[in-house]
């Protein structure tokens, strides 16, 4: 089997690796992260100063970058219904011009997928409002 | 006909291309989701450096 060979067959496998490659990289640096900050803020604690505001954040288990916000617009539900609408329906189309094939089956399940994240985030969006 | 510095190689690169050119732009979203995890891990790196030079220093 060549090399073309291969790559055709398994080049679906990218994603999948590249995901496990960034959450096993991501869980191993934030747990040396956290165990740094932790140590950090325990030497200005116990030298009775005060801690700097930065470590406190990043001590948070949902820490971000400054730069981004944690603060979600009342509309971002709504949004994230009409962009999955959108790729469920064009994955939809994708699958119904190419529905004779064999591997039509993925645009499918990917059709299918963000439908039913559309539907989420449409019901998450009318219950936010009533509440 | 193939050029020179392909003699001997397995033909492959337009058919190839022509099939998966789209998968450049999931590999730039790649590329670029590696880029800000490096990025924001640097950051997270030099606040605690600074922290501990400050702890340090006074």
């Amino acid at each position: 089997m060549s090399f073309e060979e291969l790559f055709r067959d398994f080049w679906w496998l990218m994603f999948p690796i590249f995901g496990m490659g960034m959450g096993l990289l991501g869980m191993i640096s934030s747990e040396r992260r956290s165990r740094e900050v932790m140590n950090v803020i325990k030497s200005y604690v116990d030298q009775g100063k005060e801690v700097p505001p930065e470590l406190l954040r990043m001590a948070q288990s949902d820490w971000e970058a400054p730069a981004q916000p944690q603060q979600r617009a009342p509309n971002s539900n709504l949004w994230s219904f009409f962009t999955f609408a959108a790729i469920a329906a064009g994955f939809s189309v994708a699958w119904w011009y190419v529905r004779g094939e064999l591997w039509s089956i993925s645009f499918l399940v990917v059709a299918v997928t963000f439908g039913v994240l559309a539907f989420g985030a449409l019901v998450i969006a009318i219950t936010s409002r009533r509440s | 006909m193939r050029p020179v510095w392909a003699a001997g190689r397995p033909e492959m690169t337009e058919e190839l291309f022509r099939d998966f050119w789209w998968l450049m732009f999931p590999v730039f979203g790649m590329v670029m989701a590696i880029l800000g995890a490096v990025r924001n891990g640097a950051y997270q790196d030099r606040v605690i450096r600074d922290a501990r030079e400050n702890l340090e220093r006074n």
